[in-house]
């Protein structure tokens, strides 16, 4: 075999990324670059955004094999794990064994605060039908609303896969934005005396009734609506590991270990979606400005509602807790308590804002299951039409197709 | 456009409901639930109370330490003298 200088010279270059770069790849890189600068030097929910910026990057250096796309790339098979819903339950699982629901169930009430706070979502919905999408995407952008990462990327992967990667940054982005986007809309919406409301303290809670919680709200919830079951079965499992008290190896792997691991999965996997074919186009900014509508609407929803059951109890619900409905766990806590802090500094809403919290996250999955039921499983015509062709199809696969057939039918 | 506007007035409805009615059932049961098994407060902690066996070692210790500090003082071996009883006043 033989070697000449100029030749190898030259296949080295063409072999090199900078041969294959385009304006395209460098926008991206500077979107990761930002992202992971607001993660590490401005601490944006820095545990998601740190690896999804570096995902991203990592898929716009080209010829690296490592976008999702590239079949047998590592990202890819990351990807693998949104595409076939493995990831976001599995976030599920951790967060179930992180989350004490004894606030919630001192004051069960306080889910329809966590009801409430998901007019964020339909608001947002129609926002987006009026913006020019489809009802399956309009769906998946509004998801947004529920404040709640892994569901967002549930809905999206379900049903706009090629949406995923502007809702993830979005919902994830805003999230980080709570402590911002928040407190002017609560003080706008309450008086001083409101927020002065101080709350009666939680009682406590039998140890039986939180080991029968999760299995209840199992049978009640995912018989209703069952295409919620991946999502909040994991969650409830996650629970059940926490409160039966036999678990205890499992309940500490799903809240660190596991956890950790399928963080930096799925935010690798999200990242290697965020390619300049998928990411730099007019739909994303309009799935930013309809994430910012969807969390303003879902505070004002659960503020709204907190006004109405402060009035019905005669002042003893202080409407601050009502913000925290839109999940953002436990973030949107703190701002309610920080908020009610600011008004009268010995009054502790934090407890109480929890239970409206963890109902936020029951809540935006609920909704989630309420748009399986109502598009998971319907196709458009020609799609059907396929499906009866080739026979049982993955979901993922059936979003895939109907793309291509979207894509065949604008072609023509 | 109109007609996906009012399809999207008309599934924001009826999911609204529905998360509702969800979250209403769950709390109707979370309250059976509550009512069903109230919570019970644990039994009083044993308070802490000094056993026999404890004083003793505590007398030990004392004596032990008050026999090196006398040795010491004395100039004499532990072992010449031993301390029979220790009296609180």
């Amino acid at each position: 075999m033989e070697f000449s200088f100029g030749a190898s010279a030259s296949k080295i270059l063409t072999t090199t990324g900078f041969s294959s770069l385009e304006s395209g790849h460098i926008i991206m890189i500077l979107v990761s670059c930002v992202l992971v600068y607001l993660a590490i030097w401005k601490k944006f929910e820095p545990l998601l955004l740190l690896p999804m910026g570096f995902g991203c990057l990592l898929a716009n250096i080209p010829m690296s094999m490592m976008a999702y796309t590239d079949s047998g790339g590592l990202l890819n098979f990351f990807y693998q794990g949104i595409t076939h819903e493995i990831l976001p339950p599995l976030i599920f699982l951790g967060v179930g064994a992180l989350t004490d629901f004894g606030p919630l169930l001192a004051n069960p009430t306080t889910l329809l605060l966590g009801a409430a706070a998901q007019v964020g979502v339909y608001v947002t919905l129609i926002g987006a039908v009026l913006l020019g999408f489809n009802m399956h995407e309009a769906s998946a952008i509004g998801i947004i609303g529920g404040a709640d990462g892994p569901t967002s990327i549930f809905i999206a992967s379900k049903l706009a896969p090629h949406l995923l990667a502007p809702i993830a940054v979005a919902a994830y982005s805003y999230m980080s934005l709570v402590p911002l986007i928040q407190p002017p809309i609560m003080k706008l919406l309450t008086t001083e005396k409101e927020r002065k409301i101080k709350m009666a303290q939680l009682k406590p809670i039998s140890q039986t009734v939180k080991i029968l919680f999760p299995v209840v709200v199992t049978i009640v919830c995912c018989l209703m609506l069952p295409g919620v079951t991946p999502l909040l079965g994991m969650l409830m499992l996650g629970n059940l590991f926490r409160e039966s008290g036999v678990t205890a190896r499992l309940h500490e792997t799903a809240e660190t270990h596991l956890i950790n691991i399928v963080t930096i999965l799925l935010a690798l996997a999200v990242g290697s979606s965020m390619t300049a074919s998928s990411f730099l186009r007019l739909e994303t900014l309009k799935i930013i400005a309809l994430g910012l509508l969807a969390f303003c609407i879902a505070t004002i929803g659960g503020m709204v509602f907190g006004k109405i059951m402060c009035k019905m109890t005669g002042g003893r619900v202080n409407p601050l807790i009502g913000s925290a409905g839109v999940s953002a766990v436990p973030m949107a806590a703190r701002v309610s308590q920080k908020v009610g802090a600011d008004a009268d500094p010995s009054n502790f809403l934090l407890m109480h804002a929890m239970g409206p919290n963890v109902a936020g996250v029951i809540g935006s999955a609920v909704a989630a299951g309420v748009f399986i039921s109502l598009f998971g499983d319907t196709v458009p015509e020609p799609h059907a039409a396929i499906a009866d062709a080739i026979g049982t199809i993955e979901p993922g696969a059936k979003a895939a197709i109907a793309q291509v057939v979207e894509a065949i039918q604008q072609n023509h | 456009m109109e007609t996906s506007f009012l399809a999207a007035v008309n599934v924001s409805i009826l999911a609204m409901a529905v998360i509702f009615t969800v979250l209403t059932v769950l709390i109707f049961t979370i309250q059976g639930l509550v009512k069903l098994i109230p919570y019970q407060a644990p039994p009083p902690a044993p308070s802490r109370r000094q056993t026999a066996s404890s004083a003793g070692d505590d007398q030990d210790n004392h004596a032990a330490v008050i026999t090196a500090v006398l040795a010491m003082h004395m100039g004499k071996s532990p072992n010449e003298f031993r301390i029979v009883n220790i009296s609180q006043r």
